[in-house]
């Protein structure tokens, strides 16, 4: 202690000294003079109160010498604070860089002179978060993950589904009814995991991790509706670069219509609600049934019933053209027999006319010889005794008796002389 | 010659014998034998389909239940 110092200047107690100190202090930075201040965030931590270590943006963590705002939240004024930053899918993590409002305390029993926040600039800090979101989709382009589970190929049948959600959840009861309503038989492997908080994105790439060496078809991340801070997880880098590295396609169902996030992004498959990715899961493999299954089984049934059909029609014409071939034959061979008959009718009674006519010739040439009618003429008939008919003086002698035949009898005769006509 | 071989042999040998009759080849001596032997094929060939159906009508249900989607 110097001699100016003993006996020009007031020497104050400690806690005198803080008093003044604080009320110097508050006069310019206290409660009544609150200030914005702009840092990034070094250190976090949370019990009841929130406290952070505050640092110039950029600065480097090792520099020992660099200044560092202890600040702090009480939980009165935290609790609200901390529903309105999470519905916003803000979180206050190392590295954040934030605007805090508030004034100057000293904390006089450790010598403290600490920042006590009332305020955090939340919409300075959505856009620093969906600064940081772009930075991130930019990176995962740039290293060409933003596509890299789209090119893993599927399986046509998705039946094996490996699920990362939160059972009890309606995002997961939405989505496990569409596959239980779908008729298929899907067998769900199910990994429990936070589906948001802090505590989501690490509990999420362990999931995908141990999902992709189980083997499975596909690994759904499912989560409902919910706040932005509610899905902030699905924005987490972790979390975009586990479905980038995975070697099973990964499929989304996160949030309400407009919900996008980083990982419906990275992934293979995107569906707007859990709902909507059980329709479509179900749909794809409906799709796989229908062209393999229920198209061919149709056309084989359609195939089956024409062979049938013209099968049938086939034997049905050929037992009827047989029926009238062979009647036909048979008629014709009917009429060809019918025909011959009538000609050898035609031909026998000619036949018998004519004979008939040439015996009535032959008759009437007969009657004009007839011995009778010559006998009843006048003429008549002598015969020897032994029946011989005389044609002859020569055939007769002298002293013979012949016969004599007339119209009407006969009469003995005997030879008394021969007269010849040359006598 | 009660085999009429497998389908397609039996209808090549039945269309024959039609063709004979459409062409009036046959005579009457052959017209019996051929007939009998048509009827045999076209009896054969009916009793082989009227199993297939049977057996087809068994079958189509089940198939249907599976098209029963579409």
């Amino acid at each position: 202690m110097s001699d100016e110092g003993s006996t020009a200047e007031t020497v104050h107690e400690v806690g005198e000294f803080y008093q003044l100190l604080t009320t110097q202090l508050e006069s310019a930075f206290g409660r009544r003079h609150p200030h914005w201040v702009r840092g990034e965030i070094a250190k976090v931590y949370e019990k009841s109160h929130m406290y952070v270590d505050l640092v110039d943006a950029g600065s480097v963590s090792s520099d020992t010498k660099r200044p560092v705002l202890n600040a702090h939240c009480w939980a009165t004024q935290w609790a609200p604070l901390k529903r309105k930053l999470a519905s916003e899918g803000v979180t206050l993590t190392p590295g954040v860089i934030v605007n805090f409002y508030g004034y100057v305390d000293v904390y006089a029993p450790q010598g403290k002179i600490g920042f006590t926040i009332t305020q955090i600039d939340v919409q300075g800090l959505l856009g620093d978060v969906a600064r940081r979101r772009q930075e991130l989709i930019a990176r995962l382009v740039s290293e060409g993950l933003i596509d890299a589970n789209k090119r893993v190929a599927m399986s046509p049948v998705p039946l094996r589904v490996g699920l990362v959600a939160s059972p009890g959840t309606e995002g997961y009861s939405d989505f496990t009814g569409q596959l239980a309503h779908s008729g298929y038989g899907f067998a769900i492997t199910l990994v429990k995991t936070a589906v948001q908080g802090e505590a989501a994105p690490p509990q999420i790439v362990s999931a995908i991790e141990a999902l992709d060496a189980h083997g499975v078809d596909i690994i759904c991340l499912v989560r409902g509706g919910g706040s932005k801070g509610d899905l902030a997880a699905f924005d987490d880098e972790r979390v975009a670069r586990a479905i980038a590295g995975c070697a099973t396609p990964v499929f989304t169902g996160i949030g309400h219509t407009g919900d996008e996030s980083v990982a419906d992004l990275v992934a293979h498959t995107r569906a707007i609600t859990p709902t909507k990715l059980g329709e479509e899961i179900a749909a794809l493999v409906d799709g796989w049934h229908r062209r393999h299954v229920r198209v061919p089984a149709q056309r084989v049934l359609d195939a089956t019933n024409g062979l049938l059909d013209e099968a049938t029609e086939y034997v049905a014409e050929r037992r009827r053209t047989m029926i009238f071939a062979v009647r036909d034959r048979l008629r014709s061979e009917q009429r060809h027999l019918g025909a011959t008959r009538s000609q050898l009718l035609v031909h026998s009674r000619h036949l018998l006319s004519t004979t008939g006519q040439a015996l009535a010739s032959t008759r009437q040439l007969l009657g004009a010889y007839d011995p009778s009618k010559r006998l009843a003429q006048g003429w008549s008939i002598v015969t020897k005794s032994d029946g011989g008919v005389v044609r002859s003086l020569s055939d007769v002698a002298l002293g013979d008796t012949v016969r004599v035949l007339v119209s009407d009898g006969s009469f003995d005769s005997t030879v008394n002389e021969k007269n010849g006509a040359s006598s | 010659m009660s085999d009429i071989g497998n389908w397609n042999e039996a209808a090549n040998e039945l269309d024959a014998i039609v063709a004979s009759f459409d062409e009036g080849e046959v005579s009457v001596d052959d017209l019996f034998v051929k007939l009998e032997r048509a009827t045999q094929i076209i009896e054969t060939l009916e009793s082989r389909l009227d199993a297939t159906k049977m057996r087809v009508d068994e079958l189509a249900p089940r198939l249907a239940k599976v098209t029963e989607a579409e």
